[in-house]
């Protein structure tokens, strides 16, 4: 196979197929990545955003050598990287419950990747763990025992532990998946941060939009082993390139535009209006962050009735209760897509 | 392809051979100390003047006497079993789902008696239920249920540890949550605890049926007269009526019943592994309460004074009686003597250095030979054949645990005069005896072992490997250290039960080079007075020395608990 073509100075993958056998003799091999090609240039953060079993984290485990390709090829900047075992790639990988060495202190686990010939001495080697654990937001953290930690505080520890030798790529498994909300918020805000700062090319795994988009310079968007479309936060939001994509965004309904192409309806897509193309049933009402929202029983043109959230704006629905009203319905085009608008589903 | 590619295959090679090699080690010691005496044995049954001859089968397959045999054998490993496990769940509930003081202390001492050596057992039992001891008057000496009761107390402990451990880490919010809907204590017990439990359950009865069934120096000391199982009465064919032939049916016969055993703890010890990632890590030990825990309290308190402590202070008084009645330290003094009319060839402090150089080389061989299995079997191959190779792997080398050790003692006599056409014979070498051991402690030390190195997370070593450790560099740094911690227990298990070894050593160890097991047994048979008091206060000296190991062994274990 030799070089691969389109030589960048970043991760390149090109047709990667990911296969488990699960029976006994070979049969039952299921396809966890199907022919996915895609590129991260140095220095960018890319996310790769689908839901659970989508193939995402084998995506991820193939590029770090961990899995085996089936198919294709994986390449930094320009060589394939696919005879490299695990350990000699430079690629760091970050779990999602970041397996710490329980054996060893914080100290002791982000050295772990410093020790070994031609790397710097004791000396030079504690000074870099202290700056990786400042970059991290624990200094003095060295001597702990990892059990003594919370689980933000491991996650902290495993990001430290996994950019101590300055991989060349950093891969990082639903990093902030198994801590709390209002955590998982901050730590996404200061792992962008982190990740900027060191100039660090990576690889983020989530199920999580908010998470991909805060972290995130691109994000590709991953179903059922396939790829299917790579852009930026905001372009992917303006422009979902299929319906599987807006769905997955949260973009709630389509409808069939003039020119017969399709707009998809976002979270605040739809408006209760005075004189609107549908009409719909109020089901409930609420207020939300002070905007009245209700759940209506609509059908768009998709055929058949479906529950449907719209933004009511004031003195749009009686003050007596709402439920059982029915209403018109518009679009508010601010919230909706068109489908399809962006270049396809391949990369740069 | 290109150099990387050629690189890759040449290092997956390398790799993959580094652990073919590390396989084929202990295949090899298997192989030429277990397999081939054991088969040479039992070709000898089948093969008369160079032909198959499958006569033996229908000759003693029509004998009454195999039925009665078989049956006994079965009827006895049937009761040690059900009793072993009704009453080691509730001491598991006592010593691990419970917190009072002296707990670890108890523990402790209920793990004694599985490493305690059989002999020794038998002669402790023997001191307690002999007309003239503390239970004389119930007439149990030299019947069944001595010889069930004696293997009771050999086998609780497995039961208490297996069950225990399992019990210890379970998620208690399950039952919580049973109560919440408004079960009582015991349906909460019975529909959510003993289903979680009965993998442990399953997994401890079958190695205890196994020990059961196997039973050699607690029927040898125990029985009656003409009490016979299989495996004594493949000694009795052997040695006293020199029928190979009767002897090796009765060794497959054994084989059989030894395979289903442990296809039966296989299969119970993969679900229970599977539902040990249900359980949880914290602590969850309540404190004991007498009104609470009556039951269990009482079995345990019964079990722990009446079965544990009975026999054992029951041996440590009577050695401390002299044979001319009175009270005194004649035994031991007699322990530097050859026994009565030089009933031995060594004196007993000779045959207790002998024991203890012995096993130290024996238990050396089998923590090499363990830890490599472990090592091996705790791999996770990607290829389905491979998976497939490691789990035979692991069932043969749990084959010795069962396979009669009185047929792995006369198959070194018949095999290992010239092993290979090398011109050594290792019959007298002095290595056949902590060989032999050996291979018995082998099973133990794999389990010891397995489960721990099982445990390690896979993700460890793949953050290792990101990380740019080499595979080496990985197993010295994730696996070792991990590892080392039930070392200790392995090396403490395999000490011990070469110390105790009986069946093999009986038949290997020469007069001049006879182990502790082997003396007081010879003394034990004796009719006088004073070399049953020194049977008596030898016992107390292995007990006491197999009790230090194993309490030194524990200080070393880790947090996690092996498979026995």
């Amino acid at each position: 196979m030799g070089t691969v073509q389109a030589a960048t100075d970043g991760l390149t993958v090109r047709d990667a197929v990911v296969r488990y056998v699960t029976g006994g003799t070979g049969e039952g091999a299921v396809t966890a990545v199907d022919r996915v090609s895609l590129d991260v240039p140095a220095g960018q953060v890319l996310a790769l955003l689908g839901p659970s079993g989508c193939g995402k984290s084998s995506l991820l485990r193939a590029v770090a050598g961990i899995e085996p390709l089936a198919a294709g090829t994986v390449a930094w900047a320009g060589d394939d990287v696919g005879g490299v075992p695990v350990h000699r790639r430079g690629f760091g990988l970050m779990f999602q419950d970041g397996q710490l060495f329980a054996h060893r202190d914080v100290g002791r686990n982000v050295a772990y990747g410093l020790a070994g010939g031609g790397r710097p001495g004791a000396q030079e080697r504690a000074r870099r763990v202290e700056e990786l654990l400042e970059l991290v937001g624990l200094p003095g953290y060295a001597r702990r025992e990892v059990a003594t930690l919370s689980g933000g505080e491991k996650q902290r520890v495993a990001l430290a532990r996994s950019l101590a030798p300055r991989p060349r790529l950093l891969l990082l498994d639903e990093p902030l998946s198994a801590l709390d909300r209002s955590l998982r918020e901050r730590l996404a805000t200061d792992l962008r941060d982190v990740l900027v700062t060191t100039g660090t090319t990576a690889v983020f795994v989530t199920h999580d939009q908010d998470e991909a988009f805060a972290v995130a310079d691109r994000v590709a968007v991953m179903d059922a082993g396939r790829l299917l479309q790579v852009a930026a936060p905001e372009e992917l939001w303006r422009a979902p390139a299929s319906r599987r994509v807006a769905e997955f965004l949260g973009y709630q309904a389509f409808v069939p535009g003039d020119d017969g192409s399709t707009l998809a309806v976002g979270p605040t897509g739809l408006v209760v209006a005075e004189d609107g193309p549908w009409s719909g049933e109020v089901v409930r009402s609420v207020v939300r962050r002070g905007r009245h929202e209700v759940t209506v029983q609509a059908d768009l043109g998709e055929g058949g009735l479906r529950r449907l959230v719209a933004t009511a704006p004031d003195g749009a629905l009686p003050d007596s209760g709402a439920d059982g009203v029915r209403v018109a319905l518009a679009l508010d085009p601010r919230g909706c897509a068109r489908l399809g608008d962006a270049a396809p589903a391949v990369s740069r | 392809m290109d150099r990387h590619s050629d690189r890759l295959s040449d290092r997956l090679r390398l790799g993959r051979a580094a652990w073919v090699l590390a396989a084929a080690v202990p295949l090899a010691f298997l192989a030429i100390f277990f397999a081939w005496p054991v088969a040479a044995l039992v070709g000898r049954g089948f093969w008369t003047d160079g032909a198959l001859d499958l006569g033996g089968f229908a000759e003693v397959f029509s004998a009454t006497r195999t039925w009665r045999i078989i049956g006994i054998t079965l009827g006895q490993a049937v009761a040690g079993t059900a009793l072993s496990v009704l009453l080691g769940v509730p001491g598991a509930y006592v010593l691990y789902r419970c917190s009072f003081p002296g707990r670890t202390l108890l523990r402790g001492l209920v793990a004694v008696p599985f490493v305690l050596p059989t002999v020794v057992v038998g002669v402790a039992f023997r001191a307690v239920l002999a007309p003239d001891g503390p239970l004389g008057a119930l007439g149990l000496d030299q019947t069944f249920a001595a010889i069930v009761l004696a293997l009771v107390f050999f086998n609780y402990s497995v039961v208490v540890r297996t069950v225990g451990g399992m019990w210890e880490r379970l998620d208690p919010r399950a039952e919580q949550a049973a109560r919440a809907l408004g079960a009582s204590p015991a349906r909460a017990f019975r529909t959510v605890t003993l289903p979680a439990l009965t993998p442990a359950i399953a997994s401890a009865a079958s190695i205890v049926f196994l020990f059961c069934a196997t039973a050699y120096g607690i029927v040898l000391v125990l029985g009656p007269t003409g009490y016979g199982t299989i495996e004594t009465e493949i000694y009795v064919q052997t040695t006293q009526f020199l029928d190979l032939r009767a002897a090796a049916v009765l060794s497959v016969v054994q084989l059989v019943v030894v395979g289903a055993a442990l296809a039966v703890a296989n299969r119970a010890r993969t679900r229970r592994e599977r539902a040990l990632a249900l359980t949880s890590d914290r602590a969850v030990a309540r404190p004991l309460r007498a009104r609470r825990d009556a039951l269990p309290l009482a079995a345990t308190a019964v079990v722990v004074l009446g079965l544990l402590a009975m026999p054992l202070g029951t041996l440590l008084a009577r050695s401390f009686r002299e044979p001319d009645g009175g009270w005194g330290l004649a035994n031991y003094r007699n322990l530097s003597t050859t026994g009565d009319a030089n009933a031995l060839s060594v004196t007993v402090w000779q045959a207790t250095a002998t024991s203890l150089r012995t096993a130290a080389l024996a238990a050396l061989i089998a923590v090499v030979v363990g830890g490599l299995v472990a090592l091996v079997v705790s791999r996770r191959p990607r290829a389905a054949g491979g998976r497939r190779a490691l789990r035979v792997l692991d069932s043969v080398f749990m084959l010795p645990l069962g396979v009669s050790a009185v047929t792995v003692g006369f198959g070194f006599l018949v095999t290992l005069d010239r092993p290979l056409g090398l011109d050594v014979d290792l019959r007298t070498s002095g290595l056949l005896v902590p060989i032999a051991q050996a291979v018995v402690a082998v099973p133990l030390v794999v389990r010891v072992l397995l489960p721990v190195l099982r445990a390690i997370d896979p993700r460890l070593r793949e953050a290792a490997a990101t990380l740019g450790a080499g595979p080496g560099r990985v197993l010295a740094t994730i696996d070792a250290p991990v590892g080392a911690r039930p070392l200790g227990l392995a090396i403490g298990f395999a000490f011990a039960t070469s110390l105790g070894e009986f069946g093999a050593t009986s038949f290997l160890a020469r007069p001049d080079s006879a182990t502790l097991p082997v003396v007081i047994y010879r003394l034990i048979g004796r009719p006088g007075a004073g070399d049953y008091g020194m049977a008596l206060a030898a016992s107390v000296v292995l007990a006491v020395v197999t009790a230090a190991v194993m309490l030194v062994a524990e200080q070393l274990r880790g947090e996690r608990t092996g498979e026995i």
